[in-house]
């Protein structure tokens, strides 16, 4: 009920309709329990949305800038660095050197090592970084110490995150592993956020450069200098320093070159999670437009009343953008809310993988933008869910309904034609340009809004079919109730949210299920190569890339059940913006190249050469930067520059920068090295790698900071790790899952309710309260099923679109299958989670007294 | 085969007022009787046919149906007794407007024998004048076309006593005519009593007895005296 609107306007009356008016056509229009019901959903619709956007944004922004606020506060007023090429560093005698030239200011040496601290409650693999006390007094760690009390330290100090979870706080005793020494150390002092602001989330121990030297066994050597210059002199520092690097063979960057190689390297992930992150939050918006949807018959009423009193069209276009406002004002505050909530306590910033190169924390970072996006796009999606569907009815002046046949075959005819275009734009997009997976996955779900009614009316129809042979009265009145015109439109709206949402959540789980499975082959290839791994312990050194003495080699050749022991090399070097994993299996390895990795190259060939001198694998990446084609030359910039031909392309095996393969003693001549980062056991036959183990560990010895893992053990830790960055996604799918289930079941049972009127009927007709119980269960079944299997469908081409986009983006190994284990399993979940939840209204609906529910005459 | 004795019951008004509407009320309805009951807008008519239905229950008073007291019916009992006892003509609001004629008219059919409901139904849609719509939408129907289906629904299960409730009240008279002489002779037809309530005067004409309802209580119509033009009657 509209109350009186306006006078028919004439020429000196408002074009606009005051503000107490349009409060009182809104609370009336709002008395209706349907519609206050349907705008909710509205709402909750859009908050999801904005909730979705807003924590992957917290999440995605707070990553990079754990990196970036800790390089600044390291960097500090440096302008460069010079950094080695290595992690055993260079001679920190060159210190004084560069102290002394022309423009410099001052050269403050750090010396940095990845390093495990074991504490009381558990370990954690941290970014050891050694400074002198100049150093940690331009960084204002510990401003309040002395120079010298700095440098007599022999402690670490710890951020205080870091020292709660390891359960140690100041002067308590702690064991620091770096490479293969372990010792005993203690804490210093812990430092939190009002001494070192958000780095206390980060995950480095800083001591003095001494001490770490002595950690380290590396005495005298540092691993950077940054250089602060004079003002207007740094050309000048920067060319005397060029020529220094040059002749070390060093490497001169910018001071915050760190946050740069993160960018790069997180890049690809934030890409992918962006991708599923914008699709969970178009789900989310497509919630709230097909509930607005579900308004529209109300709204047309209402728009048509107000007309047929005299309120112009731009009162009502008015009303209708108040409307919109209130509503996305209400979505995008209930969103925030949730966003706030989502971000901190589950969409956690996971690092995985990347901890092993950068410093990286868990701090959370929430900006101006990241709110202002959210908030803008809830209002904006307010406004097209309300003024869109009725455009063309404001357009048009009022006139009765004229003949509906005509009219519902053109529009089956546009839906078909819009949806075959869509699905065919989309297939190009799959064909022709991968990496446009949002574009594809929009163009997917307009197909799927468009052929949706049609496939919908099939399934309908091909129930009534399928019935009619058992005879059960409760299906043919469901499918009499299908076929009701007043409730078509919301009936296809249910299955509509069905569609999207395991659209949406078998697009996202196919496509990660696709994504891991491509990485846990690689683990399995890399590692199955050899029955044991000996290396350093500690999570930093998953892809074995922390350098150790080798000596202990000869002694576990004798170690019974051993077959030979070889050694396995690796680490990261820094290629124009990319840090490259360099990988380098020795050269009797049974499989040097992981099969599954190759995309380029003949397998046999490529690693015949590889057991040469001279040849190395590239990732597709880096060959594509670099102009690279096999059989081409490239100079690999090692502590001593050395010569390479590809003999092959590859995937970047998971570290997104991307990989170099080569073999191990190419790698100890190109990084003057003769340490080792892993030792490869094969065992004898008939000796378990079990029982191998426990002979290797007996020999080490307990006090040996060398872990001994078997190849499952150590591909299921890789997995683990690179599955950790995945978590997001599972996350994101989960909150789909659940907003659809709630979404779906409330429609459904605020649809049940509003048809008591039905039900009364059917009863009177003589159906018990059982069979219109049944009744109304079939037809949900039917409703559900109908939407969730259509969305599961799309879903399917939808991961598939999105894993082929992952792998361009990425470039990660992604095992490209049809994901139907998960259209199956989430059409399952998502349709019976809710049919479940709506028995419980739909019983409650079918107890309606069978009574006329006229007034008493 | 109805008997209502003493019925009483109040309602509640807007001011929490207890109106009483039916007062010790008293009716007999023979077999194949077809009884009309007149009354103004809020006299009753629908408290009285809903009580007969079960739809409500007394606040004195019973009423039996085939020795059967209504308002001892509950659940299956009294979905049995909708079934089959009793057929109910209301007006077609509630109708099925994407099902067919022939659907509409079968629902109580579906309970015996859902396969064939039907078809089992064409032979009385046909009868009603309705055999060339059988498969058309109740939405593309007349107003006319669909009270004869609500008959049809109301007559499918071969029912002791109909319940028509205003079954023309939103019926030009024509039609109204035809409705009401349709109703009057299948029932006759089949020996079904019919308690038929209605503020029309020309439903005197098909009725075996007409009785006013006033004051809460049935007294033998009293007609106006209505000029034939408008009782439809040829002079």
């Amino acid at each position: 009920m509209i109350p009186p609107a306006n006078e028919t306007p004439t020429p000196s009356s408002p074009r606009w309709m005051p503000l107490g008016e349009m409060y009182g056509v809104y609370r009336a229009w709002l008395l209706s329990k349907r519609v206050l019901v349907l705008e909710l959903f509205a709402v909750l619709g859009l908050a999801i949305g904005v909730a979705l956007l807003f924590a992957s944004q917290v999440a995605s922004t707070s990553l990079d800038s754990s990196v970036r606020e800790l390089t600044s506060r390291i960097v500090g007023a440096s302008q460069l660095q010079l950094d080695s090429r290595d992690a055993s560093g260079f001679n920190q005698g060159l210190v004084s050197q560069v102290a002394r030239m022309p423009g410099v200011k001052a050269a403050l040496p750090v010396l940095e090592q990845p390093a495990t601290i074991i504490g009381p409650k558990g370990e954690a693999s941290v970014d050891l970084l050694g400074a002198d006390p100049r150093f940690a007094r331009a960084a204002r760690f510990l401003p309040h110490m002395s120079a010298k009390q700095l440098e007599r330290q022999k402690g670490l100090v710890l951020p205080s995150a870091l020292a709660a979870s390891l359960g140690v706080g100041p002067l308590e005793g702690v064991t620091v592993q770096v490479g293969e020494k372990v010792i005993g150390s203690y804490v210093g002092a812990t430092l939190g956020p009002s001494q070192i602001g958000g780095l206390a989330q980060s995950q480095i121990a800083l001591a003095a450069i001494t001490y770490v030297q002595t950690l380290a066994d590396d005495p005298g050597n540092v691993t950077r200098i940054f250089i602060q210059t004079l003002p207007g002199q740094q050309d000048e520092a920067r060319a005397s320093l060029q020529t220094l690097a040059s002749r070390e063979n060093l490497i001169l960057t910018s001071a915050d070159f760190d946050a740069q190689l993160f960018s790069v390297a997180s890049a690809p992930a934030q890409q992918g999670e962006g991708l599923f992150s914008v699709i969970s939050a178009i789900v989310g918006f497509l919630f709230a437009f097909v509930a607005m949807l579900l308004t529209v018959p109300e709204r047309r009423k209402a728009i048509k009343e107000m007309r047929n009193r005299g309120t112009t069209r731009l009162m009502t276009v008015q009303f209708l953008c108040c409307e919109a406002i209130v509503l996305g004002a209400l979505a995008a505050a209930v969103g925030f809310v949730f966003g706030e909530l989502l971000s901190a306590h589950v969409f956690r910033a996971e690092p995985g993988y990347l901890s092993f190169a950068f410093p990286v924390g868990s701090q959370r970072v929430v900006t101006f933008p990241t709110i202002a996006l959210a908030v803008g796009l809830g209002i904006l999606a307010a406004f097209v869910g309300i003024l869109a569907p009725l455009w063309t009815t404001l357009m048009r002046p009022l006139q009765p309904r004229g003949k509906t046949t005509g009219r519902r075959a053109w529009t089956t005819r546009a839906q078909l034609i819009a949806g075959g275009l869509c699905l065919a734009i989309t297939t190009l997009i799959l064909i022709l340009r991968p990496q446009a997976a949002v574009a594809g996955n929009v163009t997917l779900l307009i197909a799927l809004l468009c052929l949706l009614p049609i496939l919908f009316r099939g399934i309908i129809a091909a129930f009534g079919i399928l019935q009619t042979p058992f005879g059960f009265t409760s299906t043919k009145l469901a499918r009499i109730a299908l076929r009701e015109p007043t409730t078509r439109v919301s009936a296809q709206g249910i299955a509509a949210m069905g569609a999207m949402a395991v659209f949406g959540i078998v697009a996202i789980l196919g496509a990660q299920q696709n994504l891991e499975q491509g990485l846990n082959r690689t683990a399995t290839e890399v590692n199955d190569v050899t029955g044991l791994w000996v290396s350093p312990g500690g999570v930093n050194n998953t892809l074995g890339t922390t350098p150790f003495s080798a000596a202990v080699a000869p002694k576990l050749r004798h170690v019974p059940g051993v077959q030979s022991v070889s050694i396995y090399r690796g680490g990261f070097l820094d290629l124009g913006d990319r840090r490259t994993w360099i990988i380098a299996p020795p050269r009797n390895s049974p499989q040097p190249i992981p099969p599954g990795q190759l995309t380029e190259g003949n397998l046999q060939e490529a690693s015949a050469r590889l057991r040469g001198h001279g040849w190395a694998i590239v990732s597709e990446a880096i060959a594509h930067e670099m102009h690279l084609h096999i059989g081409e030359q490239f100079t690999l910039p090692a502590p001593r520059p050395s010569t390479f031909r590809v003999a092959g392309l590859s995937t970047n095996g998971g570290w997104p920068p991307g990989a170099i393969l080569i073999n191990a003693a190419d790698y100890s001549e190109a990084w003057r090295t003769t340490a080792a980062s892993a030792l490869m056991i094969a065992l004898r036959p008939g000796v378990t790698p079990t029982q191998g183990r426990e002979e290797v560990k007996r020999a080490l010895g307990p006090d040996s900071g060398l872990a001994v893992q078997t190849a499952e053990q150590r591909a299921h830790a890789w997995q683990t790790i690179s599955h950790q960055g995945l978590a997001r996604l599972t996350e994101i799918a989960t909150l789909v899952k659940i907003a659809a289930i709630l979404a779906m079941a409330a429609v459904m049972a605020s649809m049940m309710w509003q048809r008591k009127g039905k039900i009364a009927y059917d009863k009177r007709q003589g159906h018990t309260g059982l069979i219109m119980w049944l009744a109304l269960f079939f037809e949900s079944a039917v409703l559900l099923g109908a939407g969730c299997s259509i969305g599961a469908l799309f879903g399917v081409f939808g991961q598939l679109v999105i894993s082929h986009a992952l792998a361009t983006i990425t470039g990660f190994p992604i095992t490209i299958s049809t994901g139907a284990v998960v259209a199956i399993v989430s059409f399952t979940i998502v349709s019976a989670a809710a049919l479940a939840i709506v028995a419980i209204p739909g019983a409650i609906a079918a107890r309606v007294r069978p009574t006329n529910v006229m007034p008493p005459a | 085969m109805l008997s209502v004795e003493a019925l009483v019951k109040h309602f509640e008004d807007g001011d929490r007022k207890r109106i009483k509407v039916l007062d010790e009320l008293t009716l007999r309805v023979q077999p194949g009787e077809f009884v009309a009951v007149f009354g103004p807008s809020g006299s009753g008519k629908t408290t009285l046919m809903d009580l007969i239905a079960g739809f409500q229950t007394p606040d004195a008073g019973t009423v039996t149906v085939n020795d059967k007291i209504v308002s001892r019916f509950t659940g299956r009992a009294h979905a049995d007794y909708l079934l089959r006892v009793i057929g109910i003509v209301e007006q077609p609001k509630e109708m099925k407007e994407g099902a067919s004629a022939q659907e509409n008219a079968s629902l109580k059919l579906l309970r015996d024998d859902a396969r064939h409901a039907n078809q089992n139904i064409v032979p009385l849609l046909q009868e009603l004048g309705l055999g060339d719509r059988v498969k058309q939408k109740v939405s593309k129907l007349s107003m006319g076309e669909r009270q004869r289906v609500q008959i049809a629904q109301a007559l499918s299960m071969d029912p002791k006593l109909v319940l028509a409730d205003e079954p023309t009240g939103h019926l030009d008279p024509k039609r109204s005519r035809e409705v009401l002489a349709l109703l009057a002779r299948l029932c006759r037809e089949r020996k079904t009593a019919v308690l038929l309530t209605t503020h029309e005067p020309r439903a005197v004409a098909y009725a075996d007895r007409a009785l006013t309802l006033s004051d809460g209580r049935l007294q033998p119509y009293e007609p106006e005296v209505i000029p034939d033009t408008e009782l439809g009657v040829p002079t």
